[in-house]
């Protein structure tokens, strides 16, 4: 009897929330927010992804906020699976021809996340993106090598010191300019490697905090026997 | 560098980033920097409050105008919540100090910082898709903290916290997606002028979305089936963070959002009807509870209950009201989650009947809690008369004579079981000695929340200084929007 009423009621739900987006507009344009940053945002942070732009520079809090996220999932998780005495993988070695291609390919991934990273305001991607990338690589090489290990120790600096980085970089606009955050550093000429001022720097400092983060990550839940 | 009040929110994130490498270097030094933290961040607070009440501080983070960056509103209402949450904070890491010794404590001191970003970022914050980003720090710290002591109970506690937890962002999400899809802007000032347009079938369900995920957090009946395990399980110092500083700076995201966007009497009378109802609720519940930390948390909701009631009033006098119970609570249910603390460790069970006697055992710590019971009931020279009083005087002048007798048979209720605890402390023949002392750093932290409590009790008109202007401000929406957008007044008239 519960699970009738609880699924009727789950269903009424449903259908007032399809109800209500099935009437809203896809792809108008309104006259608002969305509307200034695509006429604007080139000469106002010197990004062309206009993307980026919006994700580092104008919500840019938002974006130290996501990175905190992730942060605090891999804090937490570490508290909760914390265990003095270490623990392994319950992975097997994989077959030799997949040894050999990931052996290959791990760095060209590496590569390509630093390459998203770091072109992350001029190309689509990013700091999330890229940092993602790097950890699928690593991901690849703990499926490949029961005893791939990474340094745990030298993960831990990265995210701290590159967390730091992001909020110093809005001190540092807080310093040197007006507020928080803002862009201090010459804008440079759109569509060089070198523009938009601190956009890539930020961008560095996630790629490497999402990267080592992921990685922890994914190595504290893979670890599962003593 | 000038202070401004984005360091609330920095400062404490940048400790968090810091404390794993500080770490490596000293596992001791660790326990100091959210205290020096938490210190700093009430000298800003002192040199800011004054800034605040006098104009309210728009701060443009990267510099960019409303609507089209993100800003924080340093208003009298902020300023107030955000001491509150740094006195609660600096009370909680010295209680901590000693508290929290086992492994690995630098994990619950980072996570702790974090909150304390979270939390300060939902009370800054001038824009919603912001707020919520803030409230995912919040509520994600919160579960991690949960089952900080990885037993089976704290795991089941933090998962099912998880659970409704993650129903609760769900909801809050569509929420603002629906906001951001008819109105086009994320900053509140901006939603709050732009609403009037929006059709009232939308304007409703967005409502509802709301109200179920922000109510979850803001442990709102029937939304609050997470809070009894979630308080009971977690270490101690953690409940006071629940009562202390999780629930208010939601109860505030959810004033803040219904009184800017949602501004029609009816709404209004809905939360005196909900307050009222997990007002009754979780005082019976409590009343039947044998555990002590299950009891302070439903007495804990009944007394959130209050607060939406006062809330719900729409009135200046009712606002001001609700807003002196929640400082007056954040520091009473922290004194008593401390006191209970330890005298759970003491007598080694969380059970109430192993308390007989612990007053002649453990005296300082039994008088905290029994310093913290009379305060929470509501007696005269202490801080919690006044804001009952004030409820039930704004309660009477709307002429809400059924509210004023069921607040009234609440707090009798309320009476009987702190009472039946008081007086199993002192007027039981004691069971056993424990020889271990109830630590300095725990003790002076119960004594800083008990001379704040009696002071407040006997000048309360200190406070209600400040929460005039505080309440004031949460009323006064064309004022919020004026300054949100640095408009000026001819062209809102205009707008509106």
């Amino acid at each position: 009897m519960r699970k009738v009423i609880a699924v009727l009621l789950l269903g009424i739900f449903g259908y007032y929330i399809f109800a209500l987006f099935v009437n809203v507009p896809f792809g108008v344009r309104h006259d608002n927010v969305g509307q200034h940053y695509l006429e604007h945002s080139v000469q106002e942070t010197g990004a062309v992804n206009i993307v980026t732009a919006i994700v580092v520079s104008h919500r840019g809090f938002d974006t130290l906020g996501e990175v905190t996220v992730l942060f605090l999932a891999a804090t937490g998780l570490g508290a909760i699976l914390y265990d003095k005495k270490g623990k392994k993988r319950r992975l097997q070695n994989a077959s030799l021809i997949v040894k050999v291609a990931s052996k290959l390919i791990y760095p060209l991934i590496i590569l390509l996340g630093a390459y998203v990273f770091v072109h992350g305001h001029l190309t689509p991607g990013g700091g999330f993106q890229g940092g993602a990338i790097i950890a699928t690589g690593v991901l690849l090489m703990f499926i490949s090598y029961r005893r791939f290990e990474t340094n745990h120790n030298a993960l831990s600096w990265v995210e701290s010191l590159a967390g730091m980085t992001f909020v110093t970089i809005g001190l540092a606009g807080l310093i040197w300019g007006t507020s928080f955050l803002q862009n201090i550093l010459p804008l440079g000429t759109p569509n060089t490697l070198l523009s938009a001022g601190v956009i890539p720097l930020i961008y560095i400092a996630v790629g490497f905090k999402v990267g080592a983060e992921l990685t922890a990550l994914l190595d504290n839940m893979l670890k599962t026997i003593k | 560098m000038s202070l401004s009040p984005v360091q609330f929110i920095a400062v404490p994130l940048f400790a968090a980033f810091l404390i794993p490498l500080i770490g490596k270097a000293s596992k001791e030094t660790v326990k100091l920097v959210p205290g020096i933290v938490l210190l700093y961040l009430s000298y800003v607070a002192l040199n800011l409050f004054p800034r605040g009440l006098e104009r309210p501080i728009v701060e443009h983070i990267a510099g960019f105008n409303p609507p089209f960056g993100i800003t924080l509103y340093y208003g009298p209402l902020a300023a107030f919540l955000t001491t509150l949450v740094t006195l609660i904070g600096f009370v909680i890491w010295l209680y901590s100090y000693k508290f929290i010794i086992r492994e690995p404590f630098e994990k619950y001191y980072m996570l702790f910082m974090l909150l304390i970003t979270g939390s300060t970022g939902i009370i800054l914050t001038g824009d919603i898709f912001n707020m919520f980003v803030f409230l995912e720090i919040t509520a994600i710290a919160a579960y991690s903290l949960t089952a900080f002591l990885r037993d089976k109970d704290g795991a089941e506690a933090a998962f099912k916290y998880l659970l409704i937890g993650s129903f609760s962002s769900t909801f809050v999400l569509l929420a603002i997606l629906l906001i951001y899809m008819q109105t086009g802007t994320l900053n509140l000032a901006d939603i709050a002028l732009k609403m009037a347009d929006v059709p009232i079938t939308m304007k409703i369900f967005i409502l509802i979305l709301f109200i179920t995920g922000l109510g979850i957090e803001a442990e709102i009946f029937p939304l609050n089936g997470w809070a009894p395990d979630a308080y009971s399980q977690a270490p101690s110092p953690v409940g006071a963070v629940f009562g202390g500083i999780v629930v208010k700076a939601t109860i505030y995201a959810l004033m803040r959002i219904v009184y800017l966007m949602f501004n029609f009497h009816s709404v209004l009378h809905f939360f005196v009807i909900m307050g009222v109802i997990t007002m009754l609720i979780a005082e019976m519940s409590a009343m039947r509870q044998h555990q002590i930390k299950r009891m302070l948390a439903f007495s804990s909701i009944g007394q959130m209950g209050l607060v939406i009631i006062a809330f719900g009033l729409g009135t200046e006098p009712g606002v001001r009201a609700a807003l002196f119970q929640m400082f007056n609570h954040a520091l009473i249910k922290t004194l008593l989650f401390f006191s209970a603390g330890y005298l759970v460790f003491h007598s080694g069970s969380k059970h109430i009947s192993a308390l007989d006697g612990l007053g002649r055992d453990k005296p300082l710590t039994s008088f905290f809690f029994a310093f913290g019971a009379l305060a929470i009931i509501g007696l005269p020279p202490f801080a919690g008369f006044w804001s009952k009083l004030y409820i039930l005087l704004s309660v009477a002048d709307a002429h809400l004579v059924t509210v004023v007798v069921l607040i009234l048979i609440s707090a009798v209720i309320e009476i009987v079981y702190y009472l039946r605890v008081v007086s199993r402390l002192y007027f039981k023949r004691e069971t056993a000695t424990d020889v271990r002392r109830t630590p300095l750093s725990g003790l002076a932290a119960m004594g800083i929340l008990a001379v704040v409590i009696l002071f407040v009790g006997l000048y309360p008109n200190t406070i209600l200084d400040w929460l005039t202007p505080a309440a004031r401000e949460l009323m006064n929406t064309s004022e919020y929007i004026r300054t949100g957008l640095h408009l000026n007044s001819g062209l809102l008239s205009i707008n509106f």
